[in-house]
């Protein structure tokens, strides 16, 4: 098979299979109030494992470009602001800041 | 987001077809990412299978949390969740106090549709688009997950020692385990969880 298609059906197969698992077997699991504490942490925690350091990784050469838009970001969602809103803001900053970056 | 994958792809020689194909059948953002970067770099099919594994195994503890709060579900219903939970979709469910399946398909249906129209609109305007511009594309999806969790930070003290433990400890493992730190973060960050966060907090609904 040609090596393009080998790897987008071998990644669409190791990707599916996980996600399947708990499809198939959820509803005969009845989970202990611990058990559930723990699934009801694990989105913070996946969120903060995925923001960082990932966040500085935004721009190979340049690591604090994804620093500004996270703290930008981080800024705007502290003044409440729409999520729409902070995404749209952000990728602004970060192409504002990028235009500017060349003059120093 | 999907432009920057779409970038890559055409780049390590994907036709637009298999670019699209990718986002439709795997529906992984990191991981599509990380297996075209890996492919342009002339990487092993079983190398990069075997990297997408690893780095999309979050998606296992993810659909149990979506599967495990979500009302009025059956097992067809149970499978397309499983397929179009990634971290956004994830991310918007798990913070917000709606648990309606239809609701959550909606969006994370739209999320992956979109995801897919990116990947074909990367495939046709890519060499329009200047690079600065498609950089700070890259940046959107941390925006989000930046934007979902500050206002939980914010509330809730014992939430944002977590999250900065937590931050902590993947930037600390990711030098060691490579990418078998995100996950692992993230099931130790949550096992800390257990002793540092109240009951009360988590069980008002706002997780």
């Amino acid at each position: 098979m040609d090596y393009i298609n080998l790897v987008i059906l071998g990644c669409a197969l190791v990707t599916f299979i996980p996600r399947l698992i708990p499809a198939l077997f959820i509803d005969r699991l009845d989970f202990s109030p611990k058990v559930e504490k723990f699934l009801n942490l694990i989105p913070y925690t996946a969120l903060a494992a995925l923001i960082c350091p990932g966040v500085l990784t935004v721009d190979n050469q340049l690591w604090y470009i994804g620093l500004i838009g996270a703290v930008v970001a981080a800024g705007l969602a502290w003044k409440k602001v729409p999520l729409g809103a902070i995404v749209i803001l952000t990728v602004v900053v970060l192409i504002t800041v990028y235009s500017i970056v060349p003059f120093f | 987001m999907g432009i920057g994958y779409a970038a890559i792809a055409i780049k390590a020689g994907f036709t637009p077809l298999q670019t699209i194909s990718m986002s439709f059948l795997v529906y992984a953002g990191a991981g599509q990412i990380i297996a075209a970067s890996m492919a342009l770099s002339g990487a092993t099919a079983i190398a990069i299978i075997l990297t997408n594994f690893v780095v999309n195994l979050r998606y296992f503890v993810m659909s149990t949390c979506v599967l495990n709060q979500v009302e009025e579900s059956n097992t067809p219903l149970n499978v397309i969740v499983g397929h179009v939970t990634v971290d956004e979709s994830f991310a918007m469910f798990s913070l917000s106090d709606d648990s309606s399946i239809w609701i959550y398909l909606g969006i994370a249906i739209t999320a992956w549709l979109s995801w897919c129209l990116g990947a074909a609109i990367g495939v046709v305007i890519l060499d329009l688009l200047p690079v600065i511009v498609t950089n700070s594309f890259n940046i959107s999806l941390y925006a989000l997950f930046v934007a979902i969790l500050t206002p939980a930070v914010k509330e809730n003290r014992q939430i944002a020692i977590l999250v900065l433990i937590t931050a902590v400890l993947n930037i600390v493992l990711s030098n060691f385990l490579g990418n078998w730190s995100l996950i692992v973060s993230t099931l130790v960050g949550a096992a800390v969880g257990m002793y540092i966060v109240d009951d009360e907090y988590l069980l008002s609904g706002d997780a």
